[in-house]
């Protein structure tokens, strides 16, 4: 083959790889700089690509529902990087392959720095850090007291030595860290009194600690990891200032009030696994886990206010205790190869859950004392799944697959009530049994087509929610079709769920429809859209008061009609100036169920959310030089709420960058 | 061995017969990868940047397992056809269980590969290659055709319709990848909701749902636990992929969410004669009951009230 189409494929490839995308934010830049082969430096080739540049916004609308959704602000940025050095005949000194890429590194709301690096033979160590700033309004939630600003920031490291050799070691260790301030209530002068917002200052951390060795003996491997994961929150919750509460007919006041609950918690995990895959006619890998929860805590608060009947309120809450979670799961997974083109499996799972403890309870409330021992509810939950799945293909045209499952859970509680100082336990218990067969078969019509039909039905005694999975039906369809030049895709699916007991049903229905096509007429110009409806609906048997008296027998509707629709064009002028222009719409159309909603106000409200979230964008990228670009993006974003106009906003993006690749 | 020379000549006579009748061909030969630069040079060219380039490199590999010929097979064929797909291991006409069959003769090694003959990628015959591009790889660490998000979403326009809502988990803002909760290689049977359901949702190592891997503050174990959501988990209020919905939550109201189950009637919840209905305080008529959260502040788990309320 020659070099000129060979290079053209190349950058076709490119191009493909480039359309199909998801609707992201419009930087960092996709378009390549060209075909790079990096710099060469003894005996490792250097490839880099950075890209610096500044962001802007501008808002009209609510700002926070923004910040919510959005969050990009103005600044400088290392908008993306990628860095990788290759050792050219495999025998480096201190590496043989290291790789890192960034994103968002500046101040973005969502950055990510992954790096790898590793010696054939020898070792591996990646990492992967990652932070995102996160604000969350939810004023559709708790009246808005339940803000949050908060910045979580993560980091996983993993090192293994001996990477191809019989036996490997493992370590690693995972940080996970909250921060910042938020919103929270509390109830004053006692859990039935108003409701009062206090601050809080959030402070939660999680640090794992991980090693472990995989042996293979006898075509077998053994694989032990051994867990140690710490973690606490020091989060403390304030209203230093005089409060009068959301009820205003409530004449209780808050004075002041603080509470805290530092916990520390540990979760040491063992896991241990055999297996043995080599693919000629059967496999087997088995594991087993445990983990042993364990958390220790301490809630202490005290307020001082005024009671509604005017007098002077004092309370303090001490809680301390320790809760114990123990785990215990087993995984036996079988695999026979009757045939070259069959495969049949046989997975069964087993896992044990308990939850319990101790703990002891004081309330001082002005001058009584209360001193209790809390009532820990014991939680236990013992469940045996077996899948058995089985596929064969007939012919190269077409395939066929069928499973069935079954799963056996026993849920145990244990509720103690204390009345007169006499415990009264409640224990029970109950089964759940699901039963389901699932069967679908594939066809290759043609080359690069794809038809696939598949079917599940179960069944289900005693779920253990109203609205869990009980009777019910799925259906699907899919098609696919793919050249070098078209790509066109369509599914559709059906799921309804049935829960019919004496006096409440539940029944749920999604229906979802997506047709997507790309199509890369030349290596210039390419096309992509994508369409999608997502109908969901459900009816469920409710009960509830009203000023006292009891309404039985309603039914809860919602309804939603989700239209979602993505475009993007892409086109490019002499290998010079890249134009990429993107278009996602979300439409949730609401509507009104089929069915009589309980006549409330409240209950006509939530039956279904109508809202538009929009978000345009375009992109101009020009290369200036063999490994430089100017790139400049738009991006838009509107959101408008039919029935709540407050948390409405229309925003503006943009970024100006230069790309850098060598 | 063969000992006399009447048995030697037998032998010797069986197979010539044999290769007259073309009942015995010579089996194809490795050549080694260089050869391989002639007609595919700008795959060799850059091939020192891709993880394979190991197993050319590092001594004491059989041929079967090293550089081009350790996926593709001896290619002594190809060659001499000057190209013949037909006559090496092409991915492009494999069947996606062989194809599996090929990338597990090496890849077996990962535990998070161990479920990879029964997940529903494989039933539904997409092999590595659906996802794998192993010469023109968009991500240099796994090899994917594409960024993962849009892998994914190649099939499943409808995940992706999920993440264009205004809640979301930040997948494409590049935050998280659908790996971060997600096995595509097949998961365990989950130890929440029933096991069999949902299928490629990984557990975390303290046999947690993964959303617990980040939410630490929802995972207890707690004096007075929500049996929701530790028995059917976090799915049973939230839509983990995306929700018009603040919080994620599956219903624009929180209170239509809670009444749904706590409606009071027979057959649910762990004393399995009903989920307590909300109490005669509580009218519905007045928005703060309809704020549930507002006071069961702690819904996901209380060491301090078991009605959640601290």
């Amino acid at each position: 083959m020659s070099e000129k189409p060979m290079k053209k494929i190349l950058l076709l490839a490119s191009f493909a790889a480039a359309v199909l995308l998801a609707q992201q934010p419009v930087a960092p830049t996709n378009e390549p700089v060209g075909e790079a082969r990096g710099r060469t430096f003894g005996n490792y080739n250097l490839l880099q690509s950075w890209e610096l540049g500044y962001r802007f916004h501008s808002v009209g609308g609510s700002q926070p529902k923004y910040r919510s959704d959005v969050n990009f602000g103005n600044g400088l940025r290392l908008l993306g990087s990628r860095l990788s050095m290759n050792s050219r005949d495999g025998h480096g000194g201190l590496f043989d392959e290291l790789v890192l890429s960034t994103q968002g590194l500046g101040d973005d709301p969502y950055e990510f720095a992954s790096f790898r690096m590793a010696k054939n033979k020898l070792y591996r160590y990646d990492l992967l850090w990652r932070s995102n700033e996160y604000y969350n309004p939810s004023d559709p939630i708790a009246f808005g007291l339940h803000r949050m600003d908060t910045v979580r920031r993560m980091q996983d490291h993993d090192f293994t030595l001996f990477p191809q050799s019989r036996i490997r070691f493992f370590g690693g260790f995972s940080r996970n860290r909250q921060q910042g301030a938020a919103l929270s209530s509390a109830l004053f002068p006692d859990l039935l009194g108003d409701v009062y917002p206090v601050f809080s200052d959030v402070s939660r951390t999680q640090n794992e600690f991980r090693f472990g060795n995989e042996v293979r003996v006898a075509g077998m491997r053994i694989n032990w990891l051994q867990v140690f994961e710490k973690w606490r929150e020091e989060s403390r919750n304030n209203q230093p200032a005089r409060s009068p509460g959301l009820d205003p007919t409530d004449r209780a006041v808050l004075d002041s009030l603080a509470n805290h609950e530092p916990y520390r918690g540990t979760t040491p995990s063992f896991r241990l696994s055999l297996f043995r895959e080599t693919g000629e006619h059967w496999a087997v890998n088995g594991r087993f886990t445990y983990s042993s929860g364990r958390r220790n805590f301490v809630f202490d608060e005290s307020a001082i206010g005024v009671s509604r009947f005017g007098a002077a309120s004092n309370r303090q809450v001490a809680v301390s205790g320790d809760a114990r979670r123990p785990v215990a799961t087993g995984h036996l997974t079988f695999s026979v190869f009757p045939g070259k083109n069959w495969t049949i499996t046989n997975h069964t799972g087993y896992h044990s859950t308990r939850i319990d403890g101790l703990a002891s309870y004081r309330e001082v409330e002005n001058a009584s004392l209360v001193f209790s021992s809390a009532d820990f509810n014991y939680l236990g939950i013992r469940n045996l799944t077996n899948t058995t799945d089985a596929s064969w293909q007939i012919r190269p045209w077409i395939a066929v697959h069928g499973g069935y499952r079954f799963s056996d859970r026993e849920i145990r509680s244990r509720q103690v009530q204390t009345i007169d100082d006499y415990p009264y336990s409640l224990e029970s218990s109950q089964n759940n049994r699901l039963q389901a067969g699932a069967a679908g078969f594939r066809l290759k019509p043609a080359k690069g087509t794809t038809l696939a039909f598949d079917g599940e039905l179960g069944r289900q005694s005693r779920p253990f929610a109203a609205t869990a999975e009980k009777d019910y039906h799925g259906l699907s369809a899919r098609f696919q079709h793919r050249t070098n030049a078209v790509s066109l895709s369509a599914m559709a699916r059906i799921f309804y769920n049935f829960n019919t007991v004496s006096l409440s049903v539940h029944s749920s229905k999604s229906r979802q429809y997506s047709f997507d096509g790309s199509w890369l007429p030349s290596d210039w110009f390419s096309v992509d859209a994508g369409y999608a409806y997502l109908h969901a609906d459900t009816a469920t048997g409710i009960q509830y008061f009203l000023a006292g008296a009891l309404n039985s027998g309603q039914t809860s509707l919602w309804l939603s009609n989700l239209h979602s629709a993505n475009l993007g064009v892409r086109t490019s002028f002499r290998q010079r100036a890249d134009f990429y222009a993107g278009l996602s719409l979300t439409r949730d159309a609401g509507g009104q169920s089929g069915g009589a909603a309980p006549p409330l106000a409240g209950f006509l409200a939530a039956q279904s959310y109508p809202m538009t979230y929009l978000s345009p964008s375009a992109r101009l990228s020009l290369r200036m030089h063999s490994k430089l670009r100017w790139n400049a993006g738009w991006q838009y974003y509107g959101y408008r709420e039919d029935r709540f106009p407050a948390q409405n906003y229309r925003a503006h993006t943009g970024f100006t960058s230069l790309l850098w690749t060598f | 061995m063969v000992g006399s020379p009447g048995l030697r000549f037998l032998v010797s006579l069986h197979l010539f017969l044999a290769v007259q009748a073309g009942v015995l061909k010579a089996a194809p030969s490795f050549v080694g990868s260089a050869a391989c630069r002639t007609c595919h040079p700008n795959i060799v060219v850059d091939f020192f940047r891709n993880p394979h380039y190991k197993t050319q490199t590092m001594e004491g590999q059989p041929p079967e397992r090293a550089g081009c010929e350790g996926c593709h097979g001896p290619a002594s064929e190809h060659v001499a056809s000057r190209g013949d797909k037909t006559k090496l291991v092409a991915f492009s006409l494999l069947q996606p269980k062989q194809v599996l069959d090929n990338c597990l003769r090496c890849h077996a090694e990962s535990l998070g590969r161990a479920q990879i003959r029964r997940s529903s990628h494989s039933l539904a015959q997409v092999a590595c290659n659906a996802c794998h591009s192993i010469h023109k790889p968009r991500t240099p660490k796994s090899l994917l055709a594409r960024e993962q998000r849009d892998v994914c979403y190649g099939c499943h326009a409808n995940v992706r319709a999920q993440f264009a809502q205004p809640f979301k988990h930040r997948v494409n803002e590049g935050f998280m990848n659908c790996s971060d909760c997600h096995n595509p290689h097949g998961a365990q049977a989950a130890n929440w909701a029933t096991g069999a359901r949902p299928r490629m949702v990984d557990a975390g190592l303290g046999n947690e749902e993964p959303c617990l891997k980040c939410h630490t503050d929802k995972r207890g174990p707690f004096a007075y636990e929500h049996p929701a959501t530790r028995v059917d988990g976090c799915a049973a209020c939230h839509q983990p992929h995306g929700s018009a919905h603040a919080r994620m939550l599956k219903r624009p109201a929180v209170f239509t969410l809670c009444l749904e189950c706590h409606n009071g009637l027979a057959n649910f919840g762990t004393e399995g004669d009903g989920i307590r209905t909300t109490p005669g305080s509580h009218n519905l008529a007045d928005s703060r009951f309809r704020n549930c959260t507002v006071c069961h502040m702690r819904i996901h788990g209380s060491n301090a009230s078991e009605k959640f309320l601290r």
